[in-house]
């Protein structure tokens, strides 16, 4: 990304300086954009799924939206780790099942939240569903396009809820951005829109099984490491499409307010050649209608870029990186950088009035870390978890249903097609 | 109090109105006139982030009018040729420079635009601060006095009446550049914004309720001292809390009164509210220097003026002059 050092200060200070390196932006009220489970009480939960980011979930729990009652994994260890987390937080303990049948059948539950391997969603999903509870699925959607199909027909004949976690709908940055920036048409006419999400490491997780006799065939893995890494099996994963590039192409078909229909991209595992199956770099093309071209690359031996969302427009671009920071810079040559803050009203001043400090930038409103003491809300995810537990309650809106998810979904599949037939794919 | 939503009262909230007050605030912001000038909206009125962003162009615009370290400015073009010529200038040049003579005039000579030679002598343009000798003090007051700068609203036109004089609009630019931006953003449809240059010029377009909150906080004082909730009107601060020397621990502030020639003592801040920002900024310089004689004798005169100074003596005793149409004032005991 071509900035200078100076743009990058400024960029950094801009647009949402307010949750750098914390999880959170607040959201008192971006809560209250929504209707809060006034009635009823909290929503009666349960996990499916409590590895690494089903506990990030349950971490994110508001207990006055959800209440979580039982928790099914088939690795003991990781139910061990999530009793952990409701302890710290105060909440009251869950009881535990291996197979989420059982729970299903044995715990008077009003919703699911799931976050298993992505091969089983479709039919975990389904299954809940069909036993009446509403659920929220962690993204991707499904492993293959039968299975998201299946689950968006399933959710509508059940007439529940079905929300898949992106928590990029919920973040108060993307959600500024798309209605100040995005709707109001300050970038004028967007052709190119390029998504990187660029790390320096190993994908594959190390970790022993829970215990010497555990036996992960009996789920469908032939060895642990199969069940522990399983995002590098393409069995059980769609690969880096899925995990990352899936949650920078939703955000970008929100912000479209449209959908990819065509894909060409290349892929390879080129650094890390220890029997994995899904590549460790990829590189996807995909075109939108009228003319809009969208890149994403997702490497894992050069972590410079980082990871960002950049949408470049006719009369300007903005940038939004790492989920927490975003700058908006004014296209041509006498373009002045302009910052975007988006910071918690809380309680207190608007702003702090005082002689003029010369010369300084960020001298004029008091520093955004200061107006957010005692204010900072939840995180995105808590954000996506209450709003998914408002609309069980009242029904209101979801930010990203199931038809809004195939769309991502489907230009992951459509991807890793065309990534491994070095073809164009049409989407769809 | 304007109303506050914490957590408990959010789960008690009636959230059928969906027009209720947004969650968060939205501040689009650039450097102009060496300090951050600002456009504030609520978050529900983020459909007007554009506007904002035309209103900073308009700060940029009134920057390169204003300017004295541009020579292609008007004012820099103006500081040249004055002396030898009677010089044209734009219409909102010529405005500002009149509105500068009223305050000049209603300030006792307190406000003063031509003020340049004195902070020169006193170091402060170069920011190395230093006593002048008191020839050097004498020679810079007779290139001072805005009765010598000649307004011709016939032709528009200015000129010097004596050589070396400069106009400055450092007290005053900041808070024009914010009612120039609320004027086209209120032409732009724009009802709610909080305006806002360095941290010293607010200007209020709107507001919900008692208006923003502007909390009062000079930087010389000890704390808050006062809340401040405004709606459609400006804010200046004046102080010296930023730009200072000191030599055998007397401290020598940067705001030159500019009739004794010498650094304005005896105000830690001062703080006006008015109708617009070009006015608020200058009279809370022409406070700080005149003090709280000057304030009171020109709040009398004035409706909907309101000035809050911080005295400097040992309590920080704080005066309020006045009252502003627009403002609550919530005073920290």
């Amino acid at each position: 990304m071509n900035l200078t050092p100076e743009q990058m200060t400024l960029g950094r200070r801009n647009f949402l300086k307010t949750i750098a390196g914390v999880p959170a932006v607040a959201a008192v009220g971006a809560a209250a954009v929504m209707k809060g489970p006034v009635r009823g009480g909290p929503v009666r939960v349960g996990f499916v799924g409590v590895g690494g980011q089903g506990r990030a979930l349950l971490r994110n729990v508001d207990p006055n939206f959800a209440q979580v009652r039982a928790m099914a994994d088939i690795n003991p260890a990781s139910l061990a780790a999530a009793d952990e987390i409701l302890k710290k937080n105060s909440q009251p303990p869950a009881k535990h099942y291996v197979e989420f049948r059982d729970m299903l059948q044995h715990e008077d539950l009003e919703a699911i939240i799931t976050a298993v391997p992505l091969w089983m969603h479709a039919e975990v999903v389904t299954t809940c569903l069909d036993a009446g509870k509403h659920v929220l699925c962690e993204k991707m959607m499904a492993w293959d396009k039968a299975g998201y199909e299946r689950m968006m027909q399933t959710a509508a004949k059940a007439r529940r809820v079905l929300e898949i976690g992106y928590q990029r709908n919920y973040n108060p940055i993307y959600r500024s951005a798309h209605e100040g920036v995005m709707k109001t048409g300050v970038l004028g006419d967007v052709y190119h829109v390029r998504l990187a999400w660029h790390r320096n490491g190993n994908w594959r997780r190390k970790g022993d099984p829970p215990s010497k006799d555990f036996d992960a065939s009996k789920w469908g893995y032939p060895t642990w490491d199969h069940l522990w890494n399983w995002r590098l099996y393409w069995r059980y994963s769609q690969g880096l499409f899925a995990e990352l590039g899936s949650h920078q192409v939703n955000a970008t078909n929100w912000f479209l307010g449209t959908a990819p229909e065509r894909v060409q991209a290349c892929g390879g595992v080129y650094r890390f050649k220890d029997g994995r199956e899904v590549p460790d770099h990829v590189y996807a093309m995909f075109e939108y209608p009228g003319g809009v071209t969208g890149t994403f690359t997702s490497i894992e031996s050069n972590a410079f870029d980082e990871r960002y969302e950049a949408f470049f427009g006719t009369k300007g671009t903005l940038i939004i990186r790492n989920e927490n920071d975003a700058m908006l810079f004014d296209e041509g040559a006498g373009a002045r950088p302009t910052g975007v803050e988006v910071a918690p009203k809380g309680a207190g001043a608007a702003l702090e009035t005082s002689e003029t400090k010369p010369a300084q930038a960020g001298g004029a409103a008091r520093e955004v870390s200061a107006s957010t003491e005692g204010a900072r809300g939840p995180s995105p995810t808590m954000i996506e978890i209450q709003s998914f537990c408002s609309a069980v309650r009242t029904g209101s809106p979801l930010a990203c249903g199931p038809e809004k998810a195939s769309h991502s979904a489907a230009w992951t599949l459509a991807a890793n097609e065309a990534m491994k037939t070095s073809a164009p794919v049409k989407i769809g | 109090m304007p109303d506050v939503l914490t957590r408990r009262n959010f789960l008690s909230f009636d959230f059928g109105d969906r027009r209720a007050p947004g969650d968060h605030w939205i501040r689009i912001h650039r450097i102009a006139m060496a300090c951050r000038f600002e456009v504030m909206l609520s978050s529900e009125d983020a459909g007007h982030v554009g506007a904002a962003r035309a209103a900073l162009d308009e700060a940029d615009a009134v920057e390169s009018l204003l300017t004295v370290f541009r020579e292609t400015s008007a004012v820099a073009d103006l500081n040249r040729r004055a002396a030898d010529d009677d010089v044209d200038v734009d219409a909102g040049l010529f405005t500002l420079l009149v509105r500068s003579h009223e305050l000049h005039e209603e300030t006792d000579g307190a406000f003063d635009v031509t003020s340049t030679p004195l902070s020169r002598c006193w170091g402060f343009l170069m920011r190395q601060g230093q006593l002048p000798a008191d020839d050097a003090v004498q020679q810079a007051r007779d290139r001072v006095g805005m009765p010598h700068v000649h307004l011709d609203p016939e032709h528009q036109t200015v000129r010097f009446a004596r050589r070396g004089m400069e106009i400055n609009f450092g007290a005053i630019g900041k808070g024009y550049a914010l009612d120039r931006m609320a004027s086209m953003l209120r032409a732009g449809g724009v009802r709610r914004a909080l305006l806002s240059a360095g941290r010293s010029s607010v200007v209020a377009l709107g507001g919900r309720g008692h208006g923003w909150q502007v909390d009062l906080r000079p930087r010389l004082a000890s704390r808050l001292v006062g809340r401040l909730w405004i709606r459609d009107g400006g804010v200046g601060t004046s102080g010296t809390g930023e730009q200072f020397f000191e030599i055998d621990g007397k401290r020598y502030g940067h705001v030159i009164d500019p009739r004794t020639g010498h650094p304005a003592a005896g105000v830690l801040g001062a703080t006006v509210v008015t109708s617009d920002g070009a006015s608020a900024d200058a009279l809370s310089t022409a406070f700080f220097i005149g003090g709280p004689s000057l304030a009171e004798r020109y709040c009398a005169g004035h409706a909907d003026t309101m000035a809050v100074l911080v005295l400097d003596d040992t309590t920080e005793r704080t005066q309020v002059f006045g009252s502003y149409h627009g403002a609550t004032l919530e005073m920290e005991s």
